[in-house]
């Protein structure tokens, strides 16, 4: 017999039923043709038979993957050019294929550690899911080092690691495991898609501080937060309204009513360098021409403003904490590519120059 | 005694589907009536102009109550009345059983929506197979969008339709001989009067929306210049406060989707021309959530989560 769920797991289905409609928005940008990705049909229950997103959400999905995709990219390349390796932790990663897209990349050798951490029912079934397929277990190394455990929630491997994690958790506690894994002298990159808007300002802000007291001294740290901001609108009024209708609260929000108080999430607790973009920014200012044209060529888009309404209400915000002291003192120049961190235009040759530098 | 039609009005007024034999009937009717208008409507003021209303059919009803009912009002209706809301079947086929019992009380043109392939994508389709558990309905409602009208004037000084203009057509003569009894083609006059947008620019411009152009203000300037006509009023794009004048006043968008796809937090509007051609816009905002705006077992609002 199972025991009873708790009332606080009850609680959090409908966050966790956010990790579907990112995985569905993903595998349908896939199917028509907007993004490749190999690897999500795996995430998705009956993904041949799932119905098609409307435009508008592929077109949004297409823009926020590719924008953080060349994000992920480009901080990998700060490592390379360093002569260093790097690390990756995913808080709230749910379906997310990304560690797969790497690992089957040019830069597969970069990533000493790789870090999804979720609640218990998604990295269970995330886990099952990553066993039972050759595709994706061909890029966890040897299967004698790939351990189940944890009743099935806890997936380990040399590189590629999911772990159970209650994001609400005072860090200390809750990032414990995830912290253990990790290289106090490799620089690491955080990332969060949709995750802290679901918690309190306070404990995101305590998660990210968590994490940049471990890597102080040792090691940049860097992060990427996707989510919705500027909800104070009547758009946005709306859609804490319906969200609330499915029970999902927008508490972490609250702070970030405009673009320019984004990278106060990072600069607040004393992050090198912070910037945002937002979607509707990205589409327009950061598609290439063949990008542009190939996604209007995919299906066509009945309403642009609905489109740029809601892409104006979700941004990309990035920053990076460069340690102090001597050993770290060119990183924090104002011409250090880590300061530059910046968005390439997508869809074109630009973004792999830094490969031939 | 009130007539088959009377009692489905009143069906439909409810929010309540006619039956498939019914919709039959009424189809077919109604292409009677429409074969017999031309391309470009000839409509008297005063008369009440409507934007976008996308199956958000307990919207529309706050719209009857703010302008007034068929046919106590006189209305003008400019297109894309399916597809998006949850209720494109009540919505359309309300307007249609109008359009039939009062065809000098209410004209109907066609928007971009108003096509077999934008349907089937933006959810008209998927709602007939729900509602009917087949595509006739969808089929039937197809045929009567091929003999919508393509544009209206209003007293000759008005000129109505969906989206815009076309670099194709510089006298509204032109748009009278266009053959229209077809599905909305891709490109050519008859697509770009369904699916252009003004625009900040000089000239023409290409449009994000893979239809269509965009034009300027020295194009409506002098489409209205050459043609004699005082304003040109459209719908086909979102207007947070309702409506946007354009180009001196010489262009009008007229928004009549309230909170459009239950998720923009807008509101809406219908323009008033009067006797005189006289503008009064008024304002409007969805329907309160409890007389069931959204269905109870509704799909949920789409996000990016």
């Amino acid at each position: 017999m199972f025991p009873p769920a708790s009332a606080r797991q009850d609680a959090d289905a409908p966050i966790r039923a956010t990790d579907s409609d990112a995985s569905l928005a993903r595998l349908s940008a896939v199917k028509k043709g907007y993004l490749t990705d190999p690897f999500i049909a795996h995430f998705v229950p009956r993904a041949q038979s799932q119905p098609s997103r409307p435009p508008l959400i592929n077109i949004g999905t297409t823009i926020r993957s590719e924008s953080i995709d060349d994000l992920v990219e480009s901080w990998m390349k700060l490592c390379i050019l360093e002569g260093l390796k790097c690390q990756i932790v995913s808080l709230g990663a749910g379906s997310d294929t990304r560690f797969w897209r790497i690992a089957t990349g040019s830069h597969k050798d970069l990533v000493v550690k790789y870090i999804e951490a979720d609640f218990a029912e998604v990295t269970a079934k995330k886990a099952m899911t990553v066993k039972k397929s050759s595709t994706l277990m061909a890029s966890l190394g040897d299967p004698s080092t790939v351990i189940i455990g944890g009743g099935g929630t806890t997936l380990s491997s040399p590189v590629y690691n999911l772990l159970p994690a209650d994001l609400r958790k005072p860090p200390a506690e809750g990032m414990q495991a995830v912290i253990e894994l990790l290289d106090k002298d490799v620089p690491t990159l955080l990332l969060f898609e949709c995750v802290l808007a679901y918690i309190s300002p306070e404990l995101s802000s305590a998660l990210i501080k968590h994490f940049a007291s471990y890597f102080r001294d040792s090691a940049p740290l860097a992060g990427i937060v996707y989510e919705m901001f500027g909800l104070e609108d009547s758009f946005g009024r709306v859609m804490k309204n319906n969200l609330k209708a499915r029970h999902v609260d927008l508490q972490g929000v609250a702070p970030y009513n405009t673009k320019a108080s984004l990278p106060q999430r990072f600069l607040s607790l004393e992050f090198t360098m912070a910037k945002a973009l937002t979607l509707f920014e990205i589409r327009r200012q950061y598609l290439s021409e063949e990008k542009s044209k190939s996604m209007s060529q995919v299906e066509m888009l009945d309403e642009v403003e609905e489109l740029d309404l809601v892409l104006s209400h979700y941004a990309i915000t990035w920053g990076i904490k460069i340690p102090e002291g001597e050993k770290f003192k060119s990183y924090r120049e104002a011409h250090s590519p880590w300061m530059n961190w910046e968005l390439h235009t997508i869809g074109s040759s630009k973004s792999e120059s830094i490969d031939s530098a | 005694m009130p007539s088959d039609l009377d009692n489905q009005i009143a069906q439909l007024l409810r929010c309540e589907p006619i039956s498939e034999a019914q919709v039959k009937q009424l189809c077919l009717k109604a292409r009677e009536i429409l074969i017999e208008e031309g391309n470009v409507q000839v409509v008297d003021a005063p008369v009440t102009l409507c934007g976008d209303i996308h199956g958000q059919f307990w919207d529309m009803m706050e719209l009857f109550k703010l302008g007034g009912f068929c046919p106590d009002t006189n209305y003008l209706f400019m297109g894309d009345f399916v597809d998006r809301g949850y209720y494109s079947v009540e919505t359309f086929l309300l307007l249609l059983a109008y359009k039939v019992r009062y065809p000098d009380r209410i004209t109907l043109i066609r928007g971009n929506h108003e096509s077999r392939q934008i349907t089937q994508v933006y959810g008209f389709y998927d709602e007939c197979q729900r509602k009917y558990g087949s595509a006739n309905v969808w089929r039937y409602c197809c045929e009567v969008f091929d003999y919508l009208a393509l544009a209206a004037i209003v007293d000759g000084r008005v000129f109505c339709v969906h989206g815009g203009l076309s670099p194709n057509l510089s006298a509204i003569d032109q748009i009278r001989v266009i053959d229209r009894k077809q599905e909305v083609p891709h490109d050519g006059p008859m697509c770009d009067l369904l699916w252009s947008d003004p625009d900040d620019i000089q000239g023409w411009g290409l449009s994000p929306r893979g239809a269509g152009f965009l034009f300027g203000g020295d194009i409506t300037k002098s489409f209205a210049h050459n043609n004699a006509i005082d304003l040109i009023a459209r719908a086909h794009q979102l207007a947070m406060e309702g409506f946007k004048l354009m180009f001196d006043q010489s262009l009008v968008t007229v928004w009549s989707a309230p909170n459009y796809c239950y998720r923009c937090g807008n509101v809406a509007s219908i323009l008033e021309l009067d006797e005189h051609l006289g503008q009064e816009y008024k304002v409007f905002r969805h329907a309160p959530s409890d007389v069931r705006s959204v269905p109870a077992k509704r799909p949920p609002a789409e996000y990016f989560l």
